[in-house]
């Protein structure tokens, strides 16, 4: 499947800003059933500097600065992107592996695969309390095997949680989203990988896009006017699995990633710092088109 | 059994020694080892030398001297702030006359030993930010590292100029009560103390000099040239000639003393983060003169602050875009961003096999005893033991102190801190409780023994690394604390090795050298300008608000006068004049100034020392401190002296108990007094560029404005003639301008001849146009930006007030009518308002910090 995306932030200043410091996680990475073909990137006005660089979890990262006085940025993105996802998940004795199973081939894993192990600790952002690991644990009931338990706790996320953008900012706790049942993508895909790895199971942030104009008879999901967010789950032999609890669903093609992270701090689309003493208003648009 | 008869075993050894009274408290504390004596019970060595001349020199002489140490530290400023005590702000240093003496021998260890230690570091820093072959290949645990809040992810991958990533090393050692040496602590990102350990020998070498008689003491500067030299080495291009700075968090900072005094000392510029920008992928630092760019940056800004686009997002202290510098090779950090991850007690017990690993040798220094908790084993037995060991967390905390002596926690506590071990173990770390060895110290008069802790210094130079000859000792003043630290007080010590031979010579390279002579002009930063402006003002603001304070009292207490309504007249208007005067509001201009017109003196007082008090003369005096302060190396320390008098001059004057006015009066004079020499003395040790500029410049504009408004709050109205005369003699008083007017013009007070001495006799110091004309010199003397032949905005308001000024009809500002002195009042109120434009445009041209740096991060 062929998809077309454009990505569209603008930054609309009260006071010019004299210089702009910008860091941009918009490029799709590669990834197991994605390649990126084509990505191309306007920005206005022109930068005086561009680095591109891959950042430490291989996700593409753009840095500009513009360093002359300017009122408005905006930040243009297209990507042509092919999802060959590989159907449905290998049904193998690993998906009906058990917590106590998977922890104890976690814990065997060699030294080298940090890859993995790096996703098991806990960061701000996913800090965990009690009422987190008491709403884990009524997915992670004995003998439920763990992808299983998995899907569990992604649909009950999508039942239990309200999806009410604005009722948070970045900054919202995660004990706050727990506790008040409401929330956005970023804070659902946060919620369950807390949920994970306190339990012991290497969890990533995963940041991406899903397809915005549906084709007729398939319903139009949730989070389609900017970037959107969820997580993976990582099963030994397995692999990683990403699943949607915004959606309540398990990726496939209508989902296309730019990136991932222990969470979202590290793969945030786009952010900066400006001189400047006013403020600012952002509008963002995406659309994903699938073109084949 | 040493401790039961020490004092006749060490008579034996020298007779003379202890007959001196001031030894009569060291033997009474038990002790089994110390630094003085050997197992045998013997003086070692170089402490008797030591001894014998210390002696010599007797009890009252020594304490006499170790009031000379503090007061030379005092007056030089010498200072260390606590964070979180509201009387920490630069607390006096304290340095403890007695060194802790290293013998030549142990010495050798100690140096081979840092030196391996240090290369091990930086080779396990490689490894983490390169290859991470260390956990590959399960040497080191994952968990120890990428738990750490120094392992600082966007860092991985970079790889700075120079044969060591790690430039600077700084290691704690104690000596255990059985003699062996131990490293209590690693620090890597930016250690402190060097500049206090030079600052200590400095102060031995002036106060105690016979103290070094017969006591070969190894120098300190081989390390400040092997500094010097590493930074050079660690510049990118291969610039042979490179700008330095050193980065500090600011004047509140705990040790902003030393990175002032480093600054100095090295000469390399003191810069905040908005001293800095980051343009074109290359760091610059903003000066009078423009940018200039910066090629390596020394800094004492913890790391994660220092990036606010990459790192801690809300820092103010950092430079957004500096690692994209540092990843395009365009500048070296010393230490790099994230070697703070070495900073982590948990690496202690790994050190010895990666040591075998990296090296194939075995560590010369050995770690105090740890066990790191990430392991089922080593969190059994922590658990187990938790009473007899120290809890550290791997990495420190941003809220005071992480480590927690296991023996000094409750039962509960005791439970509550195992159960934070257990919820994550990979976090903590215990260790070891060494028993540390005993070192005489003077303190409060007496020799005592106390616990020390020494810190040592390291740089990367060449292939190697250079240890400081010396170091710097922290004693600490409870003899049951185990946990010495700077931040909770206690002395600290000279450190000697002594050794006949002079050790490692480190000559500064030579090309580097020559290329030195080269001197940067420009170099003022925005920031130092600013700060030097704004010192420039105050400094004249105390002034002005002190001469007609005093003049206002003086007129008050005078004894022996009629009560008639002239006086009565005078005084109010005094009054309400001077509250318009200082921006006092409201005073004696107020609904309620008939209140305090009944006991003025109430008001006045609260004026003079609230430091709350806007406009007062206590206040401004706060203000004035803070800016000194934020350019602390411009100041000589004849004029450091006068500071810490003002200082004091003000603390001691609040808590008079009577209110009598002499000693508000009294008060008054010294501050007057002071603040003159202080001018006088800048006026003859700083040099005659830039910072000489910005102080005069703001010392010019605050004159001018506050001549115009003392004329306008005293002169403008209509009163009766007597008053009026009255109001002109406090007004030639409080501008010095007495015996000027009596001398010039020879004849009583008129108001048309008042104004004429303060606003346009040019040979008079104190007039508008004295200072207008200088002013006008120094704002064409600035660097200019634009190369254009128009004028800039400064000069266009300059040269409007001093046109002003010499078409004015002095006749017609003398006229009155019935609402006074129209004429005069119009003619003030626009020269203000030209005026006091100038420093809004200056800061705008110069300064450059209106724009406050923001942060935007969209989700």
């Amino acid at each position: 499947m062929k998809y077309t995306i454009h990505h569209k932030t603008t930054y609309t200043y009260q006071d010019p800003v004299s210089l702009c410091h910008n860091i941009a996680r918009l490029v799709p990475r590669n990834s197991s059933g994605q390649i990126c073909k084509n990505t191309s990137i306007r920005i206005e006005p022109k930068p005086d500097r561009i680095n591109e660089y891959e950042d430490f979890f291989g996700n593409k990262v753009i840095y500009f600065s513009i360093e002359k006085e300017h009122w408005e940025l905006t930040v243009n993105v297209t990507s042509e992107v092919e999802r060959h996802h590989t159907g449905q998940i290998k049904m193998d004795v690993y998906r009906n592996a058990s917590l106590e199973e998977i922890k104890m081939e976690i814990q065997n894993l060699k030294a080298e695969s940090m890859d993995i192990r790096q996703y098991i600790f806990e960061t701000p952002m996913t800090a965990s309390n009690d009422e987190i690991l008491e709403f884990a644990m009524r997915s992670f009931k004995p003998g439920k095997s763990v992808f299983e338990a998995t899907e569990d706790l992604t649909k009950r996320i999508y039942n239990e949680f309200e999806y009410k953008p604005g009722h948070t900012t970045i900054s919202t706790p995660l004990a706050q989203v727990m506790k008040e049942r409401k929330g956005v993508c970023q804070d659902f895909a946060h919620l369950a990988i807390s949920c994970l790895r306190s339990l012991g199971l290497p969890a990533r942030y995963v940041s991406g896009y899903i397809e915005t104009v549906s084709p007729k008879g398939v319903e139009k999901l949730i989070g389609t006017d900017a970037s959107h967010a969820w997580f993976s789950l990582y099963i030994p032999d397995m692999g990683w699995t990403d699943f949607d609890p915004t959606n309540n669903c398990i990726v496939s093609d209508q989902h296309i990633t730019i990136g991932w992270g222990r969470d979202y701090a590290d793969i945030a689309p786009l952010g900066g710092i400006i001189l400047s003493s006013g403020s600012h208003e952002l509008t963002v648009s995406v659309e994903v088109k699938r073109t084949s | 059994m040493l401790a039961d008869c020490p004092l006749t075993r060490f008579e034996t050894m020298n007779p003379n020694l202890l007959a001196n009274p001031i030894f009569r408290d060291y033997f009474n504390i038990h002790q089994s080892y110390g630094e003085l004596l050997d197992d045998d019970g013997k003086v070692r060595p170089h402490w008797e030398t030591f001894f014998a001349t210390y002696s010599r020199l007797g009890e009252e002489e020594i304490n006499g001297r170790n009031s000379d140490t503090l007061r030379l530290l005092r007056e030089n400023g010498v200072t260390y702030n606590i964070y979180g005590d509201p009387n920490g702000l630069n607390r006096p240093w304290k340095l403890d006359n007695i060194p802790f003496l290293i013998s030549k021998e142990e010495w050798t260890s100690i140096e081979t030993g840092l030196s391996q230690r240090a290369q091990l570091l930086n080779l396990i820093l490689e490894d983490i930010y390169g290859e991470r072959k260390l956990i590959k290949e399960g040497i080191l645990p994952m968990e120890l590292i990428y738990n750490h809040a120094g392992f600082l992810r966007p860092c991985s991958g970079i790889r700075q100029v120079g044969k060591h990533q790690l430039v600077l090393y700084s290691a704690d050692i104690a000596k255990s009560t059985k003699g062996k040496l131990w490293v209590v602590n690693d620090r890597t990102q930016a250690p402190s103390g060097s500049g206090y350990a030079l600052e200590n020998r400095t102060t031995m070498t002036r106060v105690i000099p016979e103290l070094f008689d017969g006591l070969k003491v190894r120098h300190l500067s081989p390390y400040f040239n092997a500094l010097r030299n590493g930074l050079n080495e660690i510049a990118p291009h291969k610039n042979l000639n490179p700008r330095i700075v050193i980065l500090t968090p600011g004047s509140s900072n705990e040790t902003y003393f030393e990175h002032s005094y480093l600054s100095s000392h090295l000469g390399f510029t003191l810069v905040q983060g908005n001293d800095l920008i980051v343009k074109d992928n290359y760091v610059w630092l903003k000066t009078m003169g423009g940018l200039e760019r910066v090629d390596v940056i020394l800094r004492r800004v913890d790391d994660i602050y220092c990036d606010p686009l990459e790192l801690k997002a809300d820092s103010q202290l950092g430079i957004p875009g500096l690692l994209q510098c540092v990843r395009s090779g365009n500048v070296s950090m010393a230490n790099p961003l994230g070697s703070s991850v070495l900073e982590n007690p948990g690496l202690m017990p790994f050190l010895q096999p990666i040591s075998r690993y990296f090296l194939n040798e075995d560590l010369i220094l050995p770690t105090i005893a740890s066990w790191w908790c990430g392991q089922p084993q080593e969190l059994q037995y922590v658990l187990e033991n938790i009473k007899t060991l120290v809890i550290k967390k791997i990495h420190r905390s941003a809220t005071g102190s992480s480590s927690i002596d296991g023996a000094s926690l409750s039962g509960s506590q005791l439970e509550a801190c195992k159960q934070q071990i257990r919820l994550n173990p990979a976090l903590y770390v215990g260790q070891e409780k060494v028993e540390i060895s005993l070192s005489p110290s003077l303190i409060e008069g007496r020799i005592v023994p106390q616990k020390v802790l020494f810190r040592s210094f390291l740089v990367s130079n060449q292939n190697d690394y250079v240890a400081m000859s010396g170091g710097l000792v922290r004693s600490s003043a409870d003899a049951t604390n185990f946990l010495i630290s700077s931040q909770s007080g206690g002395f600290s010590k000279d450190a000697w090795i002594i050794s006949p031979e002079p050790g490692r010579v480190v000559n500064v390279l030579k090309e580097t050298s020559d290329s030195m002579v080269e001197t940067y002009n420009d170099m003022l930063p925005s920031h130092a300008a600013e700060n030097l402006f704004w010192v420039g003002r105050y400094t004249e603001r105390i002034l002005g608000n002190a001469r007609f304070l005093r003049t206002v009292m003086q007129f008050l207490a005078e004894g022996n006068k009629l009560i008639t309504d002239i006086n009565r007249q005078t005084e109010r208007s005094l009054l309400e004049a001077f509250t318009k005067y200082s921006y006092t509001l409201p005073g004696f201009a107020g609904e309620d100034a008939d209140d305090l017109f009944a006991d003025p003196w109430k008001e006045l007082k609260d004026v003079l020392f609230n430091e709350k008090r806007v406009g007062g003369i206590k206040y401004n005096f706060l203000q004035f401190h803070k800016a000194i302060h934020e350019v602390r190396d411009h100041w000589s320390t004849d004029t450091w002296r006068v500071i810490r008098g003002m200082e004091e001059g003000l603390q001691n004057g609040i808590p008079l108990s009577h209110h009598g006015h002499m000693q508000m009066i009294h008060a008054l004079d010294n501050l007057i007094t002071s603040i003159v020499a202080f001018i006088g003395l800048n006026r003859e040790s700083i040099s005659r560029e830039q910072g000489w500029i910005m102080l005069d410049v703001g010392r010019k504009i605050e004159q001018s404005l506050l001549v115009i408004t003392m004329l306008r709050t005293n002169l403008v109205k209509k009163y009766s003639e007597q008053v009026e005369y009255n109001l002109q003699q406090s007004v030639l008083m409080s501008n010095e301008g007495l015996v000027n007017y009596r001398y010039k013009y020879r004849r009583p007070l008129q108001n048309l001849l008042v104004i004429d001495l303060l606003l346009f006799d040019p040979n008079n110091p104190r007039s508008l146009t004295y200072q207008v004309v200088r002013l006008k010199t120094y704002l064409q003397n600035l660097p200019k930006n634009n190369a254009g032949k128009s004028l800039t905005e400064y000069e266009r308001l300059i040269l409007e007030a001093d046109t002003l000024l010499k078409l004015a009809n002095k006749t017609d500002l003398s006229i009155s009518d019935d609402d006074g002195y129209t004429n005069l009042e119009i003619f003030l109120s626009r020269l203000f308002q030209i005026l006091s434009a100038i420093p809004g445009v200056i800061s705008k041209a110069f300064f450059k910090h209106e724009m406050t740096s923001k942060t935007i991060i969209i989700r």
